[in-house]
């Protein structure tokens, strides 16, 4: 920026002065910070989750039970206090979560997205989006209790076999939850879409279903997708609303049998969740496991966030 | 090709798929927020019960509370719209100004002595006034020799000189500290009076400056006066109506004189705006004359579980009796811990990363990394927490300190993005004319960037403030307790949370007796919390972008 260099050379007599230094290197050590907690991260899972795995113990020291990555990563049985330590029980529950929530949230986000940029009037925007920013700040803990007590006996005369805990209003819940958040990201993506465009299309004569659905939609589409793998990832590391409402049965389900939704599950966060707070003290094989659930959690939001970025730079129409 | 045909229908548009189109995305908009709001309705319907009171008190209230308010509301918005929207803020600010000193008298109730708080502030108050004399003595005192006396100053007042080797080695401290002297003295006065030294003046000056602004020395005395009445009268009157005086004084101060103040200067400064001050008037009589009045005849009210017993009892076995008091002061105690941790070091990066980073690859890795660090799961930082805190830094699981940390590293990358949307607000011009005035860095910061963008700031900090509170899974993963029956007496105590609290009931006493009566309460309370703490920053935000 132009700005900066004035700046810059303004200041530059001055930089070296003692405030001028101090204030400095507080703000950089601030930001730094970032950087230790990330890297923190890192260290701390990689070091407790190869506490857990056969291979890598004996190199952090650590003897005694361990599982191997092949059991981890391709077991179908997750019960801890038997020693069977299979996290795909696990991944296909957090892989309902996401594949239930998206069928909900992504339609809904998306549709409110194109009502807020494209049709409604400034003033029912100063309305709905507070709204949709109140529905984001409900703790999830409350979207879970709602799940329990009103959406499953809600749900129990329309789907049969439902039992008091089940994915289904897991998925439901955490559907809502992300709705703003598709909401948000696709809207800016869309009211980024320049003005010309639309009235060329106008010029054209489309009517405005035309311009937004042929013209702004299809310009937005990073934005679009960033925003859909941005809500998937949060829909995963989504904890306390799947804990208090699809129980704590870990079972191995096909995420892409509508039937298994009225089933109970043990998605990953939900997993960590039992282990700790649960009847799992210090230092067991049981305990490291959650830093193994934990790491592999980690790997996976960092992946999608990535991703996401990746998406909205690189393909991002640029005007 | 069939020309005819084309030619006929040229120019025709069927309005039917825009239409239809139209209304299937107001209704994926409004889809959420109808649902969460019956949701809502339905949760609070189970915890205040308004079925349970008799026909008689619904219509009491009715008559006296209800038809006068919608009468005085379209008196207000008859005149002037503006004064309707005054007169609504008004009863806005009441509400959430009562619930903030409700939260802040249970701090000097039970976790922070009236003694300790006096020595506290004056301890901080003395370094800071010689701080400010040493600034203003003589512009040519070097800022080394400044900073230098500054810290001295905080140190001595706060810790005291140290024996011959130092506190490190366990030598009692020579010359006691100001805090320990103040709060060592034989003599105090009465708890109540110290709460009103400390909170009434402040209150009072600021009322002053807003009601009189720049009118004569008399009409500031005046209202000044009029404040601290309200102050000392909170605790001279709060046993008559069963109170202790200490939090009759805090209540006083931080949720009755404040609304006051604002309405005074709605009267004082906005004769247009005046008549809005019915509606919130007409709420309060109208309050006390349905209360009464139901008093006297002997309706009786709804049998709501969110009741005085709920807000200041501590969990029980049977869901009547459980309630909420710890939790709420867990709560209030890990907010102002994540606020004195996280708030600086987010706007300090925020500022770092507007106005100092260089272009080069290290700011853009860190560009990212916050960008992905908001992104990781909050039960992975809970993770965090455990490891590093508990096990490597052996420090006891579940302690306030520890959740706030944790909470704190959970909102920094939220804080940091907020304020650096706020810094980014602030005009290039503002800065360039401060350059130009020959400002450093710093100064600029100080005097021009933070001012301007402080609106901005503060409200996503609010926001950020508001996801701390809500969050359970990290709390948990740190081993905080289910279960409390007090309230931490320290910050190294182990706390309870609200959303913990709630999670609890919801789990370890699953069942239908905890599912209808303790559980519905708590989210009640913890909702009602959070959406005053929304709705303050929406507002914050709403008025700083019409200013701009």
């Amino acid at each position: 920026m132009s700005g900066d260099s004035l700046a810059d050379d303004l200041t530059r007599r001055t930089q070296n002065a003692p405030p001028e230094l101090l204030s400095r290197t507080f703000f950089f050590v601030c930001a730094a910070l970032s950087i230790a907690t990330t890297i923190g991260l890192i260290v701390l899972l990689t070091t407790e989750a190869a506490k857990f795995f056969t291979f890598s113990a004996p190199l952090v020291g650590v003897e005694g039970e361990t599982a191997t990555v092949v059991e981890f990563l391709t077991g179908t049985e997750w019960q801890p206090t038997s020693g069977r330590f299979g996290v795909l029980a696990l991944v296909t529950a957090t892989l309902m979560v996401m594949i239930g929530s998206s069928i909900i949230a992504l339609p809904l986000g998306v549709g409110t997205a194109i009502y807020l940029s494209e049709y409604a009037s400034p003033r029912v925007r100063s309305i709905l989006k507070p709204g949709l920013e109140i529905l984001a700040g409900i703790p999830t803990v409350v979207y879970g209790f709602f799940a329990i007590i009103y959406i499953t006996p809600m749900l129990q005369p329309f789907v049969p076999g439902l039992g008091t805990f089940n994915m289904l209003s897991a998925c439901i819940v955490v559907g809502i939850m992300i709705i703003p958040m598709v909401a948000s990201i696709s809207e800016d993506a869309m009211s980024a879409v320049p003005e010309e465009l639309r009235q060329a299309g106008y010029g054209m004569g489309a009517t405005k279903f035309e311009v937004s659905t042929d013209i702004v939609v299809p310009s937005a589409l990073s934005g679009i997708f960033s925003s859909f793998i941005l809500a998937l990832s949060r829909a995963i590391g989504e904890t306390m609303a799947v804990t208090i409402a699809a129980g704590s049965t870990a079972q191995f389900l096909n995420p892409f049998n509508p039937a298994t939704y009225t089933e109970r599950a043990l998605p990953m966060t939900a997993a960590m969740i039992k282990l700790i707070g649960g009847d799992v003290t210090g230092g067991g094989l049981a305990y490291r496991s959650v830093f193994a659930i934990g790491i592999t959690l980690f790997v996976i939001t960092l992946a999608m966030n990535v991703i996401s970025d990746y998406v909205a730079q690189r393909y991002r129409e640029e005007y | 090709m069939a020309t005819n045909n084309e030619i006929e229908g040229f120019g025709r548009v069927s309005r039917t798929a825009g239409t239809l189109f139209r209304y299937l995305l107001l209704a994926a908009t409004l889809f959420g927020l109808v649902f969460v709001t019956i949701l809502l309705v339905y949760v609070a319907n189970d915890a205040i019960r308004p079925l349970t009171a008799d026909p008689g008190w619904h219509l009491t209230f009715f008559l006296t509370l209800v038809i006068p308010t919608l009468a005085a509301g379209a008196y207000a918005n008859r005149r002037d719209i503006a004064a309707l929207r005054t007169g609504v803020f008004t009863i806005g600010f009441v509400v959430v100004a009562l619930m903030f000193s409700g939260g802040a008298a249970m701090i000097f109730v039970d976790i922070v002595e009236p003694l300790t708080w006096l020595a506290f502030l004056l301890a901080l108050a003395v370094p800071t006034a010689v701080t400010m004399a040493v600034v203003s003595y003589d512009h040519r005192v070097s800022f080394v020799a400044q900073f230098v006396v500054t810290v001295a100053a905080f140190y001595l007042s706060l810790f005291g000189v140290p024996g011959p080797l130092g506190s490190l080695a366990g030598v009692s401290t020579m010359v006691p500290s100001l805090f320990g002297f103040v709060a060592g003295l034989p003599f105090a006065p009465a708890p109540w009076l110290m709460m009103a030294m400390t909170f009434g003046p402040p209150v009072a000056y600021v009322g002053s400056r807003y009601v009189a602004g720049d009118r004569d020395r008399r009409t500031h005395v005046l209202v000044g006066a009029g404040v601290l009445a309200v102050v000392l009268a909170g605790g001279a009157l709060a046993p008559f109506a069963g109170v202790d005086p200490v939090p009759g004084v805090v209540v006083a101060a931080v949720g009755i004189a404040p609304p006051l103040v604002y309405a005074a200067g709605t009267a004082v400064n906005r004769p247009t705006e005046r008549v809005g001050l019915l509606v919130p008037a007409t709420v309060v009589v109208g309050s006390l004359v349905g209360a009464v009045a139901v008093d006297v005849v002997g309706f009786a009210g709804p049998q709501s579980w969110v009741d005085w017993a709920f807000l200041t009892s501590s969990h029980s076995s049977t869901a009547a009796e459980a309630g909420f008091y710890p939790a709420i002061g867990g709560s209030i105690l890990l907010m102002l811990t994540v606020a004195v941790l996280a708030f600086p070091v987010g706007i300090g990066a925020a500022v770092y990363l507007e106005e100092y980073a260089p272009n080069n690859r290290f700011t853009r890795i860190i560009d990212v990394n916050i960008s992905n660090l908001a992104g990781v799961p909050s039960v992975v930082y809970g993770l965090l927490g455990l490891g590093l805190f508990v096990t490597y830094l052996n420090q006891p699981p579940g302690t306030v300190l520890l959740g706030g940390a944790t909470l704190g590293l959970l909102i920094l990358p939220i804080v940091i993005i907020s304020a650096r949307e706020a810094i980014r607000a602030v005009p290039e011009e503002t800065r360039a004319a401060s350059y130009g005035m020959g400002a450093t860095k710093w100064q600029t910061v100080k005097n021009v960037v933070l001012p301007r963008s402080f609106s901005g700031i503060l409200t996503g900090t609010i926001l950020a403030l508001g996801r701390a509170i809500g969050e359970t899974a990290p709390l948990i993963m740190i081993g905080a307790p289910n279960v409390k029956y007090s309230l931490p007496a320290g910050l190294s105590e182990a706390a309870s949370a609200m959303p913990l609290q709630v999670y609890a009931w919801s789990s370890l006493y699953a069942g239908d007796d905890f599912y209808q009566k303790a559980v519905p309460a708590g989210v009640v309370v913890l909702v009602a919390i959070l959406l005053a703490m929304n709705s303050i920053a929406i507002v914050l935000r709403n008025k700083y972008q019409s200013t701009e």
